[in-house]
């Protein structure tokens, strides 16, 4: 009987100390607003972009960052004109093209960092089809030319100067892999 | 150290930033002081609850620290002055768990007690927010509930590499939710903010893809050669508006996500970026260079007529809208280069008025708060990068500083 009894009193401290403990009150509907809940973490390296040469080429000591024989058109601010100077690269370009087969040309546009998100992003398009058209216009079929507007995220020289930021202005040609 | 930059630099850019100090009424704020009861003191949670209160803009609070005992209802007699007293207890021995009472500093009486808790630590600062938003409910004040949510943004790490990132308002708690690859342009895809949408380069041509954050179930929504943006969710998240260039030409489509439809919006042989719903959903802001320079214009989905919205500067190259209110950011700079100068601008589609709410440094990527009542920005000075907010109706600002990251595009 006494030891009924001790059983009875220990259930019955182990109820009310399990209640001692400071709960932590339900917060309802507003719970999905404290953000609680683990969020993933994908990691994509495996991405194989390549940057080509990002250097001086050197068979012209021009600077050059477009790859596989293609050569960079560099821009003004703020625009996607074809400037005269700019013809004779292109009809390299385009001589580089007829030699390469059928494979796929990639047009990349760039800015510098004036801009903002997406303003240069469609900035870096429009020097790209612009390249894309002289290059149509010498022969070049459009079915194997593809457009990618890289906008400020490809950099090729990372100096504030006003040089620098020139390097950045650019169309970069390559085969695309 | 990091919070005590914090302050100075929130002090230095108050002093410069005439616009910015136009203070409401201070009388109709709420004084409060905050006292710690925790075992061991956290300065960090007081400078948390410290911004918290006040971005809402309807608390003063008492600039001391206090720490005593969390329990029981004795006052501190130099916190007789204020009408409230915070008392907060942080435990972290499991998870994190944060305890608040509210008293009432005339005579102790609590008004509103209650726990906090999740699972990891470095998710402490949500509590802070959940406290505090709590709190302003209880003496129903409008809404801060934005204070609660994720800002999800995209940064460069290196040329042609990215990384999207979670964080809370104040930067204090952030995860790399995506690295490696050159990952752009996230923008929240439901009001709950469980998925959000981005531009993957990892293929050929820019892809559009919809990410849920706590499943990593992805769903390619579209591509485009060229650019693939989106710029805006419906409401009710069933249509989106982007940017894309299945021509090569960059123009603003709608797509609607039930059908696959996509409907184009702007016809124009330049450049047409960044729409935004204004009023019913049924026209949009955008950027474009129409008139031979970046600025603001609107237009009715399904109609032809374009008109300018904003008739100032030479260089509105962003915008963000809520209803009928627009924010724009206007480079001033006086050279082509050298220093970057933006100020952002506020407008609206029933005024030409236009109201400055920044005036110095180069200030970035305006967003409104689900509520329309804050923006957030990105602002680059001297001493570095610092995420904005401004409370359009109270004039409050913060600005807490971000390490020198080089922001691509901010969403929250």
């Amino acid at each position: 009987m006494k030891q009924r009894y001790k059983e009875v009193l220990l259930a019955l401290s182990l109820v009310l100390l399990s209640g001692c403990g400071q709960p932590v009150p339900n917060m309802g509907n507003d719970s999905s607003n404290i953000n609680n809940a683990d969020t993933i973490s994908i990691d994509e390296e495996r991405y194989n972009g390549s940057n080509g040469s990002n250097g001086l080429d050197g068979n012209s000591g021009m600077y050059n960052s477009s790859a596989d024989g293609f050569q960079s058109l560099y821009f003004d601010f703020d625009s996607y004109s074809i400037t005269p100077d700019m013809e004779r690269v292109i009809a390299k370009d385009a001589a580089v093209a007829q030699k390469s087969g059928d494979r796929k040309i990639k047009i990349e546009g760039n800015c510098d960092e004036f801009g903002t998100d997406e303003y240069n992003y469609a900035l870096g398009l429009k020097r790209a089809k612009a390249v894309k058209d002289m290059l149509a216009m010498q022969g070049v079929p459009s079915s194997r030319m593809v457009m990618v507007s890289y906008g400020e995220s490809n950099p090729a020289c990372t100096v504030q100067s006003d040089a620098c930021y020139a390097q950045n202005r650019r169309v970069d040609l390559r085969l695309a892999r | 150290m990091r919070y005590l930059l914090l302050v100075m630099i929130t002090i230095n850019l108050f002093a410069v930033d005439a616009t910015l100090t136009i203070e409401k009424d201070v009388e109709q704020r709420t004084r409060i002081a905050l006292e710690e009861g925790s075992e061991v003191y956290h300065p960090s949670l007081f400078e948390l609850f410290r911004s918290d209160l006040k971005v809402s803009g309807h608390f003063l609070t008492d600039a001391n620290a206090y720490t005593g005992s969390y329990e029981g209802g004795v006052v501190d007699p130099a916190q007789k002055a204020q009408e409230y007293v915070l008392k907060y207890r942080f435990d972290e021995s499991r998870g994190a768990k944060l305890s608040v009472r509210l008293l009432k500093a005339g005579d102790g009486k609590e008004v509103f007690r209650k726990s906090y808790a999740i699972p990891r630590s470095s998710k402490m600062p949500f509590l802070v927010h959940k406290a505090v938003s709590d709190l302003n409910d209880l003496l129903k004040y409008p809404s801060i509930a934005w204070i609660n949510r994720y800002v999800i943004y995209a940064k460069y790490t290196t040329p042609k590499h990215s990384e999207i990132v979670l964080a809370d308002y104040t930067f204090s708690y952030k995860k790399t939710i995506i690295r490696g690859g050159l990952n752009l342009f996230p923008v929240w895809a439901d009001s709950k903010q469980r998925s959000f949408y981005y531009t993957s380069y990892r293929g050929l041509v820019p892809t559009l893809y919809r990410l849920n954050i706590y499943t990593g179930q992805k769903q390619k929504i579209a591509s485009s050669e060229g650019m693939m943006v989106c710029s805006d969710v419906s409401r009710n998240g069933k249509k989106i508006l982007v940017t894309m260039a299945p021509s090569g030409q960059p123009d603003i489509y709608e797509i609607d996500l039930g059908s696959g439809d996509k409907r184009r919006i702007t016809h124009f042989n330049g450049i047409d970026v960044g729409g935004r719903y204004i009023d019913d959903e049924n026209r949009i802001v955008f950027v474009s260079n129409r008139l031979g320079y970046p600025n603001i214009f609107k237009k009715g989905i399904g109609r032809s007529a374009v008109s300018q919205v904003v008739y100032h500067g030479r260089n509105n190259n962003a915008c963000d809208a809520f209803n009928d209110k627009i924010i724009y950011a206007s480079r001033e700079s006086s050279s082509v280069f050298g220093h970057n100068t933006f100020n952002l601008y506020l407008t609206s589609t029933q005024s030409t008025q236009t109201r400055p709410l920044t005036t110095t440094g180069s200030n970035q990527f305006p967003r409104f708060s689900a509520n329309g009542a804050v923006v957030l920005f990105i602002k680059q000075h001297a001493e570095g990068s610092s995420v904005g907010y401004i409370n359009l109706q109270s004039k409050q600002s913060l600005l807490f500083p971000i390490d020198g990251e080089k922001i691509q595009s901010i969403d929250w």
